[in-house]
């Protein structure tokens, strides 16, 4: 009973490493780098244009087509009220999953995949209001600082009118 | 979802097949083909729906279906004259089955008396007319119960029930119970059987092991166990003991057999008639030889309530397991989930547009050079269409699926307003997709109710007026080239324009001093909130219904027409696309992005440069159109994006919106005409005014569709806030 009681502990210890760890990929908008957890993102792909759909907010660039599906595109320079990327064929879209439904997000680039412990999560600072709003906290790695994006609140509010 | 939960649905959907059956041999039945394979249909059908319903426990369920069947049986027998009021019962009956499947299905309890009144009729008209003795009618073909080796039929011996051979007296009663395995694949559980059975009297069981083989030779799914049951009951109660039974009949190897008050006394009970069980199943031959095995004393039949044993076997006793077979043989179809179908749609969506994208990629220099390239794309192109045309053909269905739901509605109707009304149905295995059946229910109904509420006038008035007493509803589908149109018309009194005008003057559907066609005061009995009811009913006249059928159908990409003759009825036509997935539609430029408008509510274009612009009193832009003034939307503004094309260059897109009224686009370029299909933007996004959806276009950009109605009823609220 020892050695599976061994186990058990070696076993939990491990998860509890698992649970406390978060794995992202981070992206640069500009001088800024930004993270989501990695199981949210579905694919990567360059920037190809995008149909604009009408009487919705500066952020949404528009639809794409992703295999049949048709995909929103949010543009994040401009959700952090930036002002909008003028994409290029080195921009990136990075397609994510955000409770069943798909979307895009607009950045610079792709940077890098990060593991950073969960207690080194810390909360935004108040003061900036769009800050606030959009991330789910801040995480320091390598001495850089990264934001981790509260997607369900990128994502709302995307009609013109609301 | 749990194994359990998995049955449950599929039974249910058998259910809601076995009810639209029901209606349909009803229906026949009723028209005076009284044949004895519809008559069994219903039995089986009634049968079918009760066995489930006894596995999942619908105790409500099989009671009342279980009256029915005995009542149909008595009918299929001859026993009772289908007369008419016995085929209204039934009908009844039919009604009431489907009420209790639905509050099966949505989990829901109805009133615990719903259906007894019915219950007891056919339980008054089944002892009422047998005397016990009943002859074994020369139609009982099918559900002779196979598992009953008394050569009796098992309603035969509810006869018995009623004029027991030796009423009072309490015996002991030999079962054997051996079940195959297809009783176990159909979720029985034998444990439940025999508490039912402990029910009845005083149970004794005895597991009978001796099939059981060696380990190695164990196969899972095999069926090892058999059990001999001692029952200390009523000598009457065979009819019980055999009810407990019925679910699992033909499942099952099954003897019973009455031992009489001796055999309590008796040291050992002996069970079961070898022989007589081989006279009863000539073709379970085999399956009798496997369980001969197990060891068991020659018989002792004491007693004689096996009178009805000297009854030969039916003949067709043994042609019920082929019947059976042939039945399960000839259905060549399989139960698909719609999602899987969808994907398929779906992803030849993606292929008809591929294949035209490197088609459009060939020019002149390629075609010359790669000739082979070229043959090989005209074929690929060839099959793609083939093979859009057979996916479509699979989300085909007949509409009989919600036309058989009308009929009920009928009766339900004419019960209430106390009218005669006869429904006729007319084309109803012409098919069209399967979304546009499931939008079609409400539609329909909507416009039944309104035809019996307010087309057909009461018996009396009918009858003044010259016309038969019962008023006919004819519902009828026709395929007319691409499109479905599916027509309503009743022989009633027709549209009352006058008070149809006056009720619209007075609700401010239309300016008080607006002249209309009669067509188009027809067409205003589709506008929101619009009723001429006098006094809100049961039926109608709350004043939703009608729109209800026009954006229904709008939604669907059809449309509504009406036509009504005073006196002589009115006459309603759907106009349904052959399919959803596909659609025809304008391909427009609006600033740089591409935006489709569905052909459908195109009435024509106009270059700008010829249009006849004008200014409303309002200041808003009007376009005139042969004598007519058409609200103006320019797409660029609306859709807010920045159109450079110069004014004269742009072009007017007249479409049609819901009740014939016209709103003119203005876009800046029109760049042909294509089919695409159509995506929705809200399975990622949202819904945005304005939009329908989306659609991929040839080179795998995505295209807008314009939602006419929607832009127009936006415009309005734009400018009443305003």
């Amino acid at each position: 009973m020892e050695a599976l009681g061994f186990r058990d502990d070696a076993a939990d210890r491990t998860a509890a490493i698992a649970q406390n760890s978060l794995q992202l990929i981070a992206f640069s908008i500009g001088e800024q780098t930004y993270g989501v957890e990695i199981t949210t993102v579905r694919e990567i792909r360059a920037w190809n244009g995008a149909t604009p759909l009408p009487n919705t907010r500066e952020f949404v660039r528009g639809v794409i087509n992703l295999r049949g599906t048709i995909v929103p595109i949010f543009d994040l320079r401009a959700r952090f009220g930036d002002g909008q990327t003028s994409p290029t064929k080195n921009h990136v879209v990075v397609v994510l999953s955000v409770g069943d439904k798909w979307v895009g997000i607009l950045v610079d680039a792709v940077s890098d995949i990060l593991t950073v412990s969960k207690d080194d999560i810390h909360n935004v600072p108040e003061g900036n209001s769009v800050d606030t709003e959009l991330l789910n906290g801040i995480v320091t790695h390598d001495s850089r600082m990264v934001g981790l994006i509260d997607l369900h609140a990128v994502v709302s509010g995307a009609k013109a009118d609301a | 979802m749990s194994d359990l939960d998995d049955f449950k649905a599929t039974y249910f959907d058998e259910c809601s097949e076995l009810l639209t059956e029901l209606e349909e041999q009803f229906a026949a039945i009723s028209d005076g083909e009284r044949t004895p394979d519809r008559l069994n249909a219903v039995f089986r059908a009634i049968h079918s729906i009760k066995g489930g319903a006894g596995a999942f426990g619908f105790s409500a369920l099989v009671g009342f279906a279980h009256a029915y069947e005995t009542l149909l049986d008595h009918v299929r027998d001859g026993r009772i004259d289908l007369s008419d009021e016995v085929s209204k019962l039934c009908v009844r009956a039919n009604d009431i089955v489907a009420d209790f499947v639905a509050a099966a299905r949505e989990g829901q309890a109805l009133a615990s008396d719903y259906g007894q009144e019915e219950k007891q009729r056919f339980d008054a008209l089944c002892s009422g007319d047998d005397d016990g003795g009943a002859p074994i009618d020369d139609f009982d073909i099918e559900f002779v119960p196979v598992m009953v080796n008394l050569g009796g039929d098992a309603p035969a011996e509810s006869d018995s029930f009623e004029a027991p051979p030796l009423a009072g007296a309490t015996g002991q009663w030999e079962i054997h119970f051996a079940p195959h395995s297809e009783l176990y694949a159909r979720a029985n559980d034998p444990l439940l059987l025999f508490r039912e059975l402990a029910t009845l009297g005083e149970l004794t069981l005895r597991a009978v092991l001796s099939d059981v083989p060696p380990l190695g030779d164990f196969e899972p799914h095999g069926v090892y166990c058999s059990w001999e049951i001692s029952l200390v009951a009523p000598a009457t109660i065979e009819a019980k003991i055999l009810e407990v039974f019925e679910f699992v009949e033909g499942n099952c190897d099954l003897s019973v057999v009455y031992l009489g008050a001796e055999a309590l006394e008796a040291a050992e009970a002996a069970p079961v008639a070898e022989a007589a069980e081989e006279v009863a199943f000539p073709s379970f031959g085999d399956l009798a030889a496997s369980i001969a095995p197990t060891p068991r004393p020659e018989p002792v039949i004491r007693t004689e309530p096996m009178t009805l044993r000297a009854t030969p076997a039916p003949e067709p006793t043994a042609a019920h397991p082929e019947a059976e077979t042939e039945r399960r043989n000839g259905v060549q179809s399989i139960r698909v989930d719609l999602d899987k179908v969808d994907r398929v749609v779906n992803m030849v969506g993606e292929l008809v547009i591929t294949q035209s994208m490197l088609t459009q990629q060939m020019d002149e220099t390629l075609r010359a050079r790669y000739q082979e390239l070229v043959r090989g794309l005209e074929v690929l192109a060839q099959t793609t269409r083939g093979l859009q045309d057979s996916v479509m053909a699979i989300r085909a269905q007949p509409v009989k699926s919600v036309f058989s739901r009308m009929p009920r509605l009928a009766r339900e109707l004419a019960q209430k307003t106390g009218k005669k009304i006869r429904l006729e149905t007319i084309g109803e295995n012409t098919e069209i997709d399967k979304t546009v059946i499931e939008q079609l229910s409400d539609p329909l109904t909507h416009m039944i109710r309104n035809s019996a509420d307010h087309g057909i006038e009461s018996p009396e008035k009918r009858i003044a007026n010259g016309k038969p007493d019962t008023g006919v509803i004819r519902l009828s589908a026709e395929q007319a080239g691409g499109n479905i149109l599916i027509i309503v018309e009743d022989d009633g009194a027709g549209i009352n324009r006058e008070k149809v005008l006056q009720v619209a003057r007075d609700r401010g559907v239309i300016a008080p001093e607006a002249q209309l066609t009669d067509e188009q005061i027809d067409q205003l009995i589709f506008a929101p909130g619009f009723s001429t009811a006098d006094a809100v009913s049961d039926i109608s006249g709350r004043g939703v219904g009608m729109d209800v059928v026009l954006s229904n159908i709008k939604k669907i990409g059809g449309s509504v027409h009406v036509r009504s003759w005073t006196g002589r009825g009115t006459r309603m036509t759907l106009r349904l696309p052959l399919t959803l997935a596909v659609l025809d539609v304008m391909l427009v430029k609006v600033a740089t992005s591409p935006y489709v408008i569905p052909l459908s509510s195109i009435v024509e274009t106009i270059q700008c440069s010829r249009a006849d612009f004008g200014r409303a009193p309002s200041g808003a832009k009007v376009l005139q159109v042969r004598g007519e003034y058409v609200q103006v939307i320019d797409l660029a503004i609306r859709f807010e994006l920045p159109s450079d094309a110069h004014e004269n260059n742009r072009f007017v897109v007249l479409c049609e919106a819901e009740g014939s009224v016209k709103v003119a686009l203005i876009v800046d370029d029109i760049i042909g005409q294509q089919q695409v299909v159509i995506k929705s933007l809200e399975e990622n996004f949202e819904r945005i005014e304005g939009i329908a959806g989306g659609t991929i276009l040839g080179d795998g950009n995505v295209a807008l569709i314009v939602d006419v109605q929607g832009l127009k009823s936006m415009h309005l609220e734009h400018r009443n806030a305003a």
